[in-house]
C-alpha cells in the first residue's frame, strides 16, 4: 500500500477503535504494527512513565521475548529514557559496539540485529508521559517525512492513553497511566498461563489472546483478567492463524 | 525520582521499625511520606471481605473501622476499582458515600483518598489516606500515593513469602515492578501447580529468597522451562541439564 493510503487506513482504523470502551493496550499494539508498515522500521514499541516516573513497556509490534527484553532494559537506560527525560526526539542514532552511551542496551540491541534506533516523545501539555521507540535492522537515515509520520502516530498514542476525557488533571493522568501499565501486567500473567496450558511460545500466546478478544468483541485486558482469575481456561481460547499483521 | 523517593520510604520504614511501632510500619510510613494526617491499609480477605491490616493512628483506625462497617468509602471503592477521593466531606460531592461522609467528618476528616493496591489482575486491597483540612492532593502527593501503593503490594507478597526486611529492600531495588518475566513466570507456575497467580508470585519470591537468587533470574528460568513446579507435590524441580540439549 502507498504510504498515504496506509496512513488514511490507519487513522480510520484507530478512529474506529477509539470508541467508548476500547482497550488501551490493543489500540497501542495496532499503532505499533502500523508504525512498522508506515515508517521504514522493523520494530516499534511504546513505553510509558508510571506515576512515580519510571518508564515501563506497554505495547510493541512484536511480543517476542528478545524484543520485550530491549524494552525491559530501558526501564534503566536507553534511547527511551533519554528521550523521556529530555522531552526531545532521538532520531537516526546508529548503534555500534564502540558507542558507550547505553552500555547495557546497545550490545543487546546489536545482538538482535538492530542497527539504528529512534525514540519520539509522547507529550501532553508540557508533560512527557512516555516515548515511542523505533528499531531498524539497517543503518541509513529516517527522512523528515518518516519522523513526521512517526511523531504523528506518537501523538495519537498519547490521545489513546488519555481516553475520552476532556479535562485531564495530574490525578486523572496518573490514574490513566497506572491503569495502562497495570493492564500490561495482567496480559503478561495471562500470556504465561496460555503458554503453559497450550505449549505455545509467548509471541503466539499474545496473538491467541488478541485473536480471541477480537473474535468475541471483548477487551484484551478484560479477557486477560478472566484468564488470571480462572473464569475462562486458556485451552478454550480460539486458535490463532497467522494472516496479515492485524 | 523513583529511586530518590524509594530511599525516603526505606529510611522511614527503618525508623518506624526501630521505634517498634505496632508491628506493621507501612501505614505510619505512608502518612509521614505524603505529609498527611493519617493512613490505613485495607486488605481483601479470601472470602472477599475487607479487613484492616494497619492504621497509622487512632483517627485513621476509627475511619477504617467506619468504612469496613458501612461497606462504603474510599478504600472500599479503591479495593474494587480505581483511585478515588472526596476532597471536602462537608460539601456536596460526587461521591456516593452518603452514610460515610458525615460520620467521617465527625471523626475529624475533611478530605479522604483511596488508592488500589494491586498487581496485574491481583487485588490486595487499598491504601486509604485522610487529611483534617479539605482540598485535593498535590501532584507530588498523588504520584507518591501510587508509588506507596506499589511498595505495599510488594511488601505483602514479600511478607507472605517469608522474606525479611532486607529481602524486601532488595526486591524494591532490583528489577522493575513490572518486570514482564516475573509475571509470565507467575502465570506459568499457576497452571503448573494449579494455584492462583497471587500464590505463584509468593512462591516465586519464597524460592528466590531461599536460593539467594534474584527474582528476575528465577523468573527467566521458569519461562525458559529450566525450573518448574511439580504438579503433585508443588516442589521445585531444577533441570539445568536441559540447557545443553536445547
Amino acid at each position: 500500500m502507498e504510504r498515504e493510503s496506509l496512513l488514511i487506513a490507519t487513522l480510520v482504523e484507530l478512529a474506529d477503535n477509539l470508541v467508548d470502551d476500547y482497550d488501551v493496550i490493543d489500540v497501542l499494539t495496532v499503532l505499533c504494527l502500523r508504525c512498522v508498515e508506515a515508517v521504514d522500521v522493523d520494530a516499534a514499541g511504546v513505553m510509558l512513565a508510571s506515576p512515580d516516573g519510571e518508564l515501563q513497556f506497554v505495547a510493541s509490534s512484536s511480543e517476542s521475548m528478545t524484543v520485550l527484553e530491549l524494552f525491559q532494559i530501558q526501564t534503566n537506560e536507553g534511547p527511551c529514557v533519554d528521550c523521556f527525560r529530555g522531552g526531545l526526539a532521538i532520531t537516526n542514532h546508529a548503534l555500534s559496539e564502540t558507542d558507550g552511551r547505553w552500555p547495557h542496551f546497545t550490545p543487546r540491541a546489536l545482538a538482535q540485529g538492530f542497527r539504528a534506533v529512534h525514540s519520539l516523545p509522547m507529550r501532553l501539555r508540557g508533560r512527557t508521559i512516555g516515548a515511542l521507540n523505533l528499531f531498524r535492522t539497517h543503518q541509513g537515515l529516517m527522512t523528515d517525512d518518516d519522523v513526521l509520520v512517526a511523531q504523528g502516530l506518537a501523538d495519537v498514542a498519547t490521545i489513546a492513553i488519555l481516553q475520552h476525557r476532556s479535562t485531564i488533571d495530574a490525578g486523572t493522568l496518573n490514574a490513566q497511566l497506572s491503569n495502562a501499565l497495570n493492564s500490561r501486567v495482567i496480559i503478561e500473567q495471562a500470556k504465561g498461563m496460555i503458554r503453559q496450558s497450550t505449549g505455545c511460545d509467548m509471541d503466539e500466546a499474545f496473538n491467541r489472546l488478541r485473536a480471541h478478544a477480537r473474535n468475541h468483541n471483548e477487551g484484551l485486558t478484560g479477557l486477560a483478567t478472566r484468564l488470571v482469575t480462572k473464569s475462562i481456561d486458556a485451552i478454550d481460547l480460539d486458535e490463532w492463524t497467522k494472516t496479515r499483521s492485524s | 525520582m523513583t529511586v530518590h523517593r524509594l530511599l525516603d520510604i526505606f529510611t522511614l520504614i527503618e525508623r518506624f521499625e526501630r521505634e517498634g511501632s505496632n508491628g506493621y510500619a507501612l501505614c505510619a510510613v505512608a502518612a509521614e511520606f505524603m505529609a498527611l494526617d493519617g493512613a490505613g491499609i485495607a486488605m481483601i480477605s479470601d472470602s472477599e471481605d475487607l479487613t484492616s491490616l494497619c492504621t497509622s493512628n487512632n483517627a485513621a483506625g476509627a475511619l477504617m473501622d467506619l468504612e469496613i462497617t458501612l461497606g462504603e468509602g474510599p478504600a472500599v471503592d479503591a479495593s474494587r476499582g480505581d483511585a478515588n477521593e472526596d476532597t471536602n466531606l462537608l460539601k456536596e460531592s460526587a461521591s456516593n458515600w452518603e452514610t460515610y461522609r458525615p460520620e467521617a467528618a465527625a471523626l475529624g476528616a475533611r478530605a479522604v483518598f483511596g488508592f488500589p493496591v494491586r498487581l496485574g489482575a491481583i487485588r490486595f486491597g487499598a491504601l486509604s489516606l485522610f487529611r483534617t483540612t479539605p482540598g485535593p492532593l498535590n501532584a507530588e502527593q498523588d504520584s507518591d500515593a501510587y508509588l506507596m501503593a506499589s511498595v505495599i503490594g510488594r511488601a505483602i507478597l514479600s511478607t507472605q513469602a517469608g522474606g525479611s526486611q532486607e529481602n524486601l529492600v532488595g526486591e524494591l531495588n532490583g528489577a522493575s515492578m513490572l518486570d514482564f518475566r516475573v509475571h509470565q513466570a507467575a502465570g506459568m507456575l499457576a497452571v503448573q501447580g494449579c494455584i492462583s497467580v497471587k500464590d505463584a508470585l509468593v512462591l516465586l519470591r519464597a524460592h528466590a529468597f531461599g536460593a539467594g537468587c534474584q527474582l528476575s533470574e528465577l523468573a527467566e528460568r521458569v519461562v525458559s522451562g529450566l525450573t518448574r513446579l511439580d504438579p503433585e507435590s508443588r516442589e521445585w524441580i531444577d533441570a539445568p541439564e536441559i540447557e545443553n540439549n536445547e
